[in-house]
């Protein structure tokens, strides 16, 4: 109501000279290359793994800035993973999750597909350690750097962003469950799909990893199973929609999340329509309200601040907070439709 | 259902105020105040970053003087008995003008016994300090501001303490906030004194929160000078809060909150307001010159039902009833009704003889009571156990004033303000 009165924000003065930084000993967090760790065999780039280092997929992805990513876990020799049928499984000490972020030729424009970056969650004795490592030009091997970075892509049919590697602080700003950091994607839930093994041969990963005895139940279990947000085949309108909101949302919205406060919950197993945000009023949601009442409206997406945030990049209004440059249009009308059918 | 003809009653309130000409909603350019520091700025982004990321338990990160600016948010995790200080306000400035990423300036998350102290925040295009599931916080002579002329752009919480205890902010100056200054949610263990709070929507908020003192604080010139708020659905209730020897006065800004939050319901004009808070103490403050209502305690049905109204003017998503009573069945333990309240012993300066127009109890006001309108008011809107068996009042729900020559009024809001009555006696308690 007042920017036009007078012209505000002139192009502020900055000296980018960064203070001579006295470069902290990072020797205790982690190696300094990701080669040093021998995740994988032949030519780093080509993400090869190496004994007890096994690759896996989730039914229902986070959103980030539409990056691949290829997943993998080292798991110590002789170890196993603790079950659990709703939440993230309990991973013995010294148990790695690797997931490197590329875009391949396609994706790009006027450049070579290429891996961007590579997060480690290492597990210790206590909690787990987050470690961003950044990919070099020659993508022949990637350098710890725990301030993070940004990158420009320029993505077919999307406009050039700078793609942001988050630093060590903001890893766990979405990995934290009472105030530890966890990893969120590794439910039965999520891993409960088929996965090309060694031998091209389609299978079951949570199967494949109780037949190697790394699960600590059976194969026979009744695994919980969550729908793949974009294939109808797999669920319900609902289904899928939960499924996103679960893996884009309730690591901070969720009562052990960070976004506790907020009184919003975004669990699929959440059940209250209020907590949902149905018909709730935003508590400290700021400019991020653009003027609407509630989360959510059933039945009307556009007067729905959830959806509002979705489709949004400004660093105010966006949700996720972190970890995407881009809306995700295809989330975006996921969720669209769901209000939409919502009564 | 009561309820439901408390809504109809209290809609057709709300278009009584939309039928009114509006008046004085319209500042000029010269009307809008502005907070226009020189800078000149210098990167230290992965420097600091790192710093903080990789400090050690006791650590002091002592900042020099200079104007920095920040692209990321700046995030504290799981520290124990940390400080981080400036060289004064002003000579140290942490500023996030360019913020690409994250909402908050300062993110504090997860720790014990930290130190904010002598450095000046601003422009963080959401919260300027955040601090979350931390023991132990103090803020001590921090600005925190938003450049600029205020504007519903401006981030919503300036110091931003939720889910702590033991918060003391104490000495501080806090400026431009678009919802709340000096704002502590679902906290317990409060301190709040000795600050400057001017230029926000809320000066200072208490919203949840358990054991809140604020005194020797001046709230002036923001919409509201200081609230005491409890909502439904949140991780706690607020409770046993005093508020005492504060200046309250000139909070008459127009109301520049972003629409869909709580505090865009807010009149300008208002001195102290409580919404359904129990157990809350006023008294030995300073007010003048708060041009709707000096002290105002209200139930969340009015506050939800005008906010509904702001943000919903060309949208139908169900009656306020309905929504009120959903919201309600969601947090059974929530309380929507003040009580408890403690008025006493506050001076009060000269009433002017227009109230603020640019709202819906400044309209009422002038209606109501011509020139001659009350200093304190609540607006009669009481739960089904108000009345106790035996005919008493709930003790719960007891408001009880002790002011001298002041002038005090019960709108009954749920029933189009028919019952309304002038310095009542139920008012003539103490607690």
């Amino acid at each position: 109501m007042v920017n036009a009165c007078k012209p505000k924000n002139e192009a502020p003065n900055i000296v980018f000279e960064e203070e001579v930084l006295n470069r902290v000993d990072n020797g205790h967090l982690g190696h300094k290359n990701l080669s040093d760790y021998g995740f994988f065999t032949g030519f780093l780039v080509d993400l090869v793994p190496a004994k007890n280092v096994h690759p896996y997929e989730l039914n229902t992805p986070l959103f980030s800035d539409y990056a691949q990513k290829k997943r993998f876990i080292y798991l110590p020799e002789g170890s196993i993973i603790e079950y659990h049928p709703t939440e993230v499984f309990d991973f013995p000490v010294g148990t790695v999750l690797i997931k490197n972020f590329y875009y391949d030729d396609a994706q790009l424009i006027n450049q070579k597909g290429r891996i961007i970056e590579t997060r480690l969650l290492i597990k210790k004795a206590r909690e787990w350690q987050a470690l961003p490592y950044i990919w070099n030009s020659e993508q022949t091997d990637a350098i710890l750097e725990i301030t993070g970075g940004a990158q420009e892509i320029s993505l077919l049919g999307k406009k050039l962003i700078h793609y942001q590697i988050p630093n060590m602080g903001q890893c766990k700003g979405c990995h934290q469950r009472n105030g530890t950091l966890q990893p969120i994607g590794p439910t039965a839930r999520q891993l409960n799909r088929n996965h090309l093994d060694d031998g091209g041969k389609s299978i079951n990963q949570l199967r494949r990893l109780s037949r190697l005895g790394l699960l600590s139940v059976s194969e026979k279990e009744a695994f919980p199973k969550f729908s793949v947000w974009n294939d109808p085949k797999t669920g319900s309108l609902d289904e899928r929609a939960r499924a996103y909101l679960e893996m884009n949302c309730a690591h901070c919205h969720r009562k052990e999340g960070p976004a506790k406060n907020s009184g919003l919950y975004l669990m699929s197993t959440s059940n209250s329509r209020h907590a949902l945000g149905i018909m709730k009023a935003p508590v400290a949601a700021g400019s991020g309200s653009g003027q609407l009442a509630y989360d959510i409206v059933p039945g009307q997406p556009e007067a729905s601040i959830l959806l509002h945030r979705m489709n949004s990049t400004e660093p105010a209004v966006m949700m996720p907070e972190l970890g995407r440059k881009m809306i995700h249009k295809e989330g975006v009308a996921l969720i669209r439709s769901w209000i939409a059918s919502l009564e | 259902m009561k309820v439901q003809k408390r809504f109809n009653n209290l809609n057709s309130f709300i278009k009584y105020g939309f039928l009114m000409v509006i008046l004085g909603t319209l500042l000029g350019c010269e009307g809008v105040p502005s907070h226009d520091p020189d800078r000149n700025y210098k990167s230290i982004e992965k420097a600091l970053l790192s710093k903080l990321m990789l400090a050690k338990d006791s650590t002091v990160i002592q900042l020099e003087e200079g104007h920095f600016i920040f692209k990321s948010s700046l995030i504290l995790d799981n520290k124990k008995h940390f400080t981080l200080r400036g060289r004064g306000m002003d000579k140290t400035v942490l500023s996030f003008k360019i913020q690409e990423n994250g909402a908050e300036g300062l993110k504090i998350t997860n720790s014990e016994n930290i130190i904010l102290e002598d450095f000046t925040i601003e422009d963080a295009v959401g919260d300027n300090i955040k601090i979350t599931d931390t023991k132990g916080i103090t803020i001590r002579r921090i600005k925190s501001a938003w450049t600029g002329e205020i504007s519903k752009k401006n981030g919503a919480y300036a110091l931003y303490p939720v889910i702590c205890e033991n918060v003391l902010i104490e000495a501080c100056e806090v400026l431009g906030a678009s919802d709340a200054g000096i704002y502590v949610g679902q906290s317990k263990n409060v301190i709040i004194r000795n600050n400057k709070v001017y230029w926000n929507v809320a000066g200072i908020e208490s919203e949840n929160s358990e054991n809140v003192s604020i005194y020797n604080n001046q709230a002036y010139n923001n919409t509201g000078g200081i609230l005491v708020f409890d909502l439904p659905g949140l991780t706690r209730y607020g409770r046993k809060i005093k508020v005492y020897d504060n200046e309250v006065y000139d909070n008459n800004l127009f109301n520049f909150a972003p629409p869909g939050n709580i505090v865009g319901a807010v009149p300008s004009g208002t001195g102290i307001m409580v919404l359904a808070t129990r157990e809350v103490e006023i008294y030995n403050n300073k007010l003048k010159n708060n041009n709707t209502i000096e002290v105002a305690a209200v139930s969340y049905a009015l506050i939800d039902a005008m906010s509904d109204q702001k943000s919903q003017e060309n949208k139908d998503p169900g009656s306020s009833a309905q929504i009120f009573e959903e919201g309600l069945n969601k947090d059974l333990e929530y309380d929507p009704y003040p009580g408890a309240i403690y008025i006493h012993d506050n001076t009060y300066g000269e009433v002017s003889w227009l109230p603020n127009l640019s709202n819906d109890f400044g309209k009422l006001f002038l209606w109501k009571f011509g020139f001659d309108r009350p200093q304190i008011i609540w607006d009669g809107m009481v739960p089904e156990n108000y009345l106790l068996s035996n005919g008493s009042l709930n003790p719960d729900y007891k408001i009880c004033i002790q002011e001298v020559g002041v002038k005090t009024a019960i709108l009954d809001a749920a029933n189009d303000f028919e019952g309304l009555v002038t310095d009542p006696e139920s008012f003539n308690c103490e607690i």
